[in-house]
């Protein structure tokens, strides 16, 4: 099953890319491979037993003797909190194709192959047992992420995407030396076996927490963030920030703290004080950015970083709260960014100096636009509430002080996100909003109805979710 | 008249891919007085190739995991120096076939090919020489027929001062392997590996006159190896030659210097490791930085390549530094895909060179990707795997490299390297990123000349890359089978 779910979408990625089919055929098999492996994970999430703890589990050799009696195996299994992720991943890169497919991407063959490359490799890394495997889905990830964003980015793409590139692979290069010395100290890859048998000299910790907190990003590691969501279309940002942001979450909670609890214990004032600091900043700014993706970016910055407030609370509330918090905010982010593309494409610009009276004569828009704004302030009622509500009971535990400063974040996403959508939605039309614009359109619909629904669902019924992450 | 009773017991087996190739160069050599223009170098490209393939079979069949020993110990005859044997073959034969599809190499078709048969010669010596003698003369063979070869090109310039470059740098560094040989001789008043080590199992392991010879060694194999401070010959003389040689001494003279390193390290000296491991390191932290700062100044392709291989002489010498089994069986890992990668990466740059009738720089392949896709995307797995990342051989080489450096204490080598392997991304991604460059006028269709035996060449090797990346066990059992046969 798990297999099934990794090499899926890689297959599909050789078809596409190499059969010289016409732009609509690429289209239609990409969105069908990407609708497949949704109705995988689907299967996977109905056969999951909740109690069960890891599932589907595939473990074979790899490389048999790497040296020292050490082997690498191709080990793959879900618990709870990887069958969630690699549900996201389906629903967002199908989401992401279909708005794909709406703009009409240059050289669609090479872009919906990297796209289904990119889901293969997130599967791998949500699924992953053994470090080399995670490692090398971790790498892979970033490939067709660079080149998505070098080739189809916008006008700034270039420095964009380097920085990206640095930033990211400085963090993993020291991740990989990491591994190494893990593999050569305890004599085995595999994540259970090290977690059962713990070595922590500080620097491993941090080598691990390094490369996960610049990927989710934790603040100060942000840098990269900013330029790489204006500059990747908008469907890779909407991956970037709806799950390629989790994979670092992931890692922190699969890896970085499991297998150096006492480090991470010890130095978790140091990431809770970052995160925090992230958490704030983070608001402010997105409070006071002039475009709809700067809004969205910075706010995905701030609730990264409330995650790993969540994280690093150390207790099962926070814990629960993170992992719950993942789910919902990469679905909300994923909406938000979606939506944004689609307003890019009618109007060119996402400016809000340009934009505004989105809700005028067009009432699927601005529903929709309202239902993500909401969620994403996590209005009393939504799954984001359920979420932020755990982590900020788990910042108490932790330290009372702790969580009634994060909670300023809390109020301060009510302002960014409501100057989000009055300013897209409110007053007359913008200048650049052409005359008559029409209402979403069918194609559109069909890709933020089914989010929404997620979203909708997530929140009758969160401890579906929630008894199986836990 | 005692010393003319000496009997060096000969074995033709030990050195039959030696006889195999020169006595191929001579026949070529003579052949090319009787031919001339196209039909000489047909001739020659097709005797070499059939040469370096019984080579490479013969050493292939001989690949023990026993070591044994030929001509009184001066050479040792095991699976590592065949593996390195084999490499070198394979490198050359290569080589063949890059130079066979370019035009500018034909009219000296049959020096080419002489040289080229004469250096694998001398590298495949190397490579099991167990003496500083046939360790020096196996050095002077090939290093003398790179010089001529890099220097090919007579009525080019370029060439010509590569050339004479290489031959002064080099001559220096032959100088200081001579000179490191005759103080260890008059250390240990041995010559041999194995005698040298056995001579100064007791007493001061840190004599002045050692430690000095085991200096003046390292430094000698550093120029070869291009290891930084000893570098500085390395983007002129690549840049100069012709690429087909380029390709070939990027690959088959980093195979050679860097099994003899290890061999001479681990069986002359190991009691001296301490001392030597110091100086190692002291090496690759100079590869890591003059390697990564100067190929991130280079516009030009074949410069960036050439820092990029000092840069991974870095890494390569991080698996001899660990001087244990696992280190020897990384460096033959590696080394392959190494081979591999430098190999395609040239024959590519051959071709664009080729159609643009100039020197290559990075900006001469934007949009190169939309007319040649299939060489594009092969030129992007070299640079990838260059850059370490999954799942091409260069990822797995550079955990395994740096899983030796942990296994032996040396952890600071590996971080080293991890920063070493972030700086390379910005001058290595610049090559993908150019050839898939959606603004740059895609070059006018480029229909003739084909190239298909150039790219013949840079899709295997980059099958190569990749085939070892997903699937590595093969390669690591022939790599244990190597390195077992040097530490037993």
């Amino acid at each position: 099953m798990t297999s099934a779910l990794i090499f899926l979408p890689f297959a599909g990625a050789l078809v596409v890319g190499l059969a010289p089919l016409p732009r609509r055929l690429t289209e239609l098999l990409a969105l069908l491979v990407t609708l497949a492996e949704c109705a995988l994970g689907a299967v996977a999430l109905i056969g999951f037993d909740a109690g069960g703890g890891a599932q589907y589990v595939e473990n074979r050799e790899w490389i048999s003797d790497f040296g020292l009696n050490t082997s690498v195996r191709y080990h793959v299994s879900m618990n709870g909190l990887s069958l969630f992720m690699v549900l996201l991943t389906a629903v967002g890169i199908a989401a992401a194709v279909g708005v794909a497919i709406r703009m009409g991407r240059e050289r669609p063959r090479a872009y919906f192959a990297l796209v289904l490359v990119l889901e293969s490799a997130l599967v791998l890394l949500f699924t992953a047992q053994d470090l080399v495997l995670f490692y090398v889905g971790w790498e892979i990830m970033m490939i067709p992420l660079y080149v998505l964003m070098g080739v189809w980015g916008g006008a700034g793409r270039r420095a964009a995407t380097m920085q990206f590139v640095v930033y990211t692979l400085v963090g993993s290069l020291l991740m990989l030396v990491a591994i190494a010395y893990l593999g050569v100290t305890a004599g085995t890859f595999e994540r259970q076996a090290l977690i059962a048998n713990p070595h922590e000299p500080t620097w491993l910790f941090f080598a691990f927490a390094a490369a996960f907190c610049i990927k989710a990003p934790l603040f100060p590691l942000h840098a990269w963030l900013p330029s790489a969501y204006r500059e990747s279309s908008p469907e890779v940002a909407a991956l970037l920030s709806g799950v390629v942001s989790k994979a670092g979450a992931y890692g922190l909670i699969t890896f970085a703290v499991p297998l150096f609890p006492r480090t991470a214990h010890d130095w978790r004032w140091l990431l809770l004080g970052l995160a925090l600091a992230g958490l704030l900043y983070g608001s402010l700014v997105a409070f006071r950015q002039p475009d709809a993706r700067g809004v969205i970016a910075y706010s995905s910055l701030a609730q990264m970083n409330l995650i790993v407030i969540g994280i690093f609370a150390f207790n099962v509330n926070g814990v629960a709260g993170a992992t719950f918090q993942m789910v919902n905010h990469g679905v909300v982010s994923l909406a938000a960014f979606l939506l944004i593309g689609i307003v890019e494409a009618r109007t060119g610009t996402n400016l809000f100096a340009s934009l505004g009276g989105l809700a005028n004569g067009r009432p699927m828009f601005s529903t929709v636009f309202l239902i993500a704004a909401l969620w994403a302030l996590a209005v009393p009622g939504s799954s984001v509430f359920v979420s932020e509500l755990y982590i900020l009971i788990g910042a108490f535990q932790q330290e009372a002080l702790l969580g009634a400063a994060a909670a300023l974040g809390i109020v301060l996403a009510a302002m960014y996100m409501l100057r989000w959508y009055s300013a897209l939605a409110h007053e007359d039309d913008g200048e650049r909003v052409p005359a008559g614009m029409p209402d979403l359109r069918l194609g559109e619909l069909a890709i933020a109805v089914p989010l929404i629904l997620i979203m909708l669902a997530l929140t009758a019924y969160p401890f579906g979710v929630m008894d199986r992450i836990t | 008249m005692s010393a003319l009773q000496i009997q060096i017991p000969i074995s033709f087996s030990a050195i039959a891919p030696e006889i195999i190739l020169l006595a191929t160069a001579c026949v070529i050599l003579v052949v090319g007085v009787f031919l001339a223009g196209e039909r000489a170098h047909l001739l020659s490209a097709a005797v070499s190739v059939i040469a370096l393939g019984a080579a490479t079979a013969v050493s292939g069949i001989q690949f023990e995991d026993t070591a044994r020993f030929a001509f009184d110990g001066t050479l040792r005859i095991d699976a590592f120096g065949q593996g390195g044997r084999m490499l070198i073959f394979t490198s050359g034969l290569l080589a063949v076939c890059v130079a066979f599809g370019m035009r500018d190499l034909r009219e000296r078709g049959v020096e080419y090919h002489a040289l080229l048969l004469s250096a694998c010669a001398g590298m495949s010596l190397l490579a099991v020489s167990n003496s500083f003698v046939t360790t020096f003369v196996a050095l002077e063979l090939f290093s003398i027929c790179l010089y001529v070869l890099v220097a090919i090109e007579t009525d080019d310039l370029l060439s010509l001062e590569a050339g004479l470059k290489y031959l002064i740098v080099g001559s220096v560094g032959a100088a200081f392997l001579l000179y490191g040989g005759a103080l260890v001789y008059a250390a240990s008043g041995q010559l041999e590996f194995d005698r040298i080590a056995a001579a100064l199992a007791h007493g001061n392991p840190h004599g002045v006159l050692l430690l000095a010879g085991v200096a003046f060694v390292l430094v000698g194999l550093g120029f070869k190896a291009n290891a930084a401070p000893f570098h500085m010959w390395t983007p002129d003389a690549y840049e100069g030659a012709p690429t087909p040689v380029t390709t070939f001494m990027s690959a088959a003279t980093k195979v050679a210097a860097l099994v003899i390193s290890l061999r001479v390290l681990v069986t002359a000296f190991p009691r001296q490791s301490d001392v030597w491991e110091i100086g190692l390191a002291g090496i690759i932290f100079a590869c890591f930085i003059a390697g990564n700062l100067g190929a991130l100044r280079q516009a030009n392709v074949k410069r960036m390549l050439a820092y990029s291989t000092v840069a991974h002489s870095g890494f390569l010498l991080t698996a001899v530094a660990a001087h244990s089994a696992l280190g020897g069986r990384a460096l033959v890992y590696y080394l392959t895909i190494y081979a591999a990668m430098n190999v395609g990466a040239f024959a590519i740059v051959a071709i664009r060179e080729h159609e643009i009738g100039r020197p290559v720089e990075v900006a001469d392949f934007a949009g190169w990707g939309y007319s040649r896709p299939l060489l594009s995307i092969a030129m992007v797995v070299f640079m990838l795997s260059l850059a370490g990342f999954p799942p091409t051989g260069g990822f797995l080489g550079k955990l395994y490299i740096w899983s030796a450096a942990v296994a032996n204490g040396q952890t600071y080598l590996a971080v080293g390297g991890a920063i070493a392997t972030a700086v390379g991304l910005v001058y290595y991604l610049r090559v993908p990123f150019a050839l898939f460059d959606r603004d740059a006028a895609v070059p006018a269709a480029i229909s003739t000349p084909n190239f298909p035996l150039n790219a013949a060449v840079s899709l295997a090797t980059a099958l190569v890359v990749v085939g070892f990346g997903i699937i590595p066990s093969p390669l690591i059992d022939l790599a244990r089978t190597a390195s077992a046969s040097l530490f037993g």
